[in-house]
């Protein structure tokens, strides 16, 4: 291995990797723990994080009724890419709102993959919102429960009103090349704006 | 787990009074985040962080990469608790967030700690570079890495 000093810390041997990141965002029980961890090669860690009240008041599970808490868990893994290049995914909690996680979240992310369930649409609405909003490459996906979709891509895109750039496709979170495949899409969103370094 | 200097108690460990957390919040980015509440005793990773409520850098991000330094390795047993087994755990580089995941420690509180450490010479850091999102170079070499997963 190369040896030679970074710039931060002297005598480290070689440099930290650089980090990147993608958000796997999405309602409650979409698949995007699944998503994260079938493709992840560390298992799946979570951590917890700060979450407004706000949005633990508008948290409807049923199985958490009137959930009072504030912190909310985060999940995530990780991929080396090349030698130098760690890929970490981010799973957005399920809660609609959460404060100033999108924000660290999303700070920097190369892009999102929206997971959608096709029975509950409008759990992903505020993931789309975001991402819209803030200019966020994202790829919206739906997940194929028990291998199959209830509704047409299609009426999914009505139903979502997302534009005809924003790619929609169906994925398996269970499948790790399936999911790779997604990761891909929107990796190819990200390219589509971005430039060569000068 | 090379955690054997982890520090005593373990009750820390679980997360904090819901009431207790509003102080790690990042005013930044959130909304509607009502002002800290600093009144209530008992708040760990409040004096976790010893009373600071946000890290040096509070633009450090959570995938942000730290590695232990030769001085930081030496000055091991000379730190605390916490900023001790961060410096024994980051000897191979990882995120914050991995930190937080593996001390069982709030995220925020994990940044804060992170920082004082990075700011004190015991932890080196990466971060992604600025333009990370539109930089095409970066990003083909991240499409290359995926399309290699079988």
């Amino acid at each position: 291995m190369d040896s030679k000093p970074s710039d931060e810390a002297g005598e480290l041997a070689g440099k930290p990797p650089l980090p990147v990141k993608i958000v796997v965002a999405g309602g409650f029980g979409v698949g995007k723990t699944t998503t994260v961890s079938v493709i992840s090669e560390i298992p799946l860690l979570t951590t917890e994080a700060a979450m407004t009240e706000v949005a633990a008041e508008i948290d409807r599970t049923g199985h958490v009724p009137q959930k009072t808490t504030t912190t909310v868990a985060l999940d995530f893994g990780c991929i080396t890419i090349d030698e130098e290049i760690k890929l970490y995914l981010f799973g957005t909690p399920g809660q609609d709102r959460f404060g100033f996680m999108w924000q660290d979240l999303t700070q920097g992310a190369l892009g999102a993959l929206v997971i959608v369930d096709t029975r509950r649409l409008e759990d992903c609405y505020a993931a789309v919102d975001y991402f819209e909003h803030h200019d966020i490459p994202f790829v919206v996906a739906a997940n194929r429960f028990h291998g199959k979709l209830e509704h047409h891509l299609e009426d999914v895109r009505w139903a979502l009103a997302v534009s005809e750039e924003t790619p929609l496709i169906s994925f398996d979170a269970r499948q790790r090349r399936s999911v790779r495949d997604a990761l891909l899409s929107v990796l190819h969103m990200s390219l589509a704006r971005a430039e060569y370094p000068r | 787990m090379a955690l054997s200097a982890m520090a005593g108690g373990e009750d820390w460990r679980q997360p904090p009074d819901p009431g207790l957390t509003r102080p790690y919040l990042d005013e930044a980015g959130g909304v509607d985040v009502p002002p800290p509440v600093r009144e209530a005793s008992g708040v760990r990773p409040y004096l976790l962080t010893g009373g600071r409520v946000r890290p040096a850098d509070a633009s450090l991000e959570i995938e942000a990469q730290v590695q232990t330094t030769p001085a930081g390795h030496s000055d091991a047993d000379r730190l605390m608790f916490e900023h001790r087994d961060i410096v024994v755990l980051c000897a191979q580089p990882i995120s914050i967030a991995e930190v937080a995941a593996r001390l069982g420690l709030h995220l925020g509180v994990a940044r804060v700690l992170v920082s004082d450490l990075i700011e004190a010479g015991y932890l080196a850091v990466r971060r992604p570079d600025v333009g990370l999102p539109q930089n095409k170079k970066i990003i083909e070499r991240v499409i290359r890495g995926l399309q290699a997963i079988r």
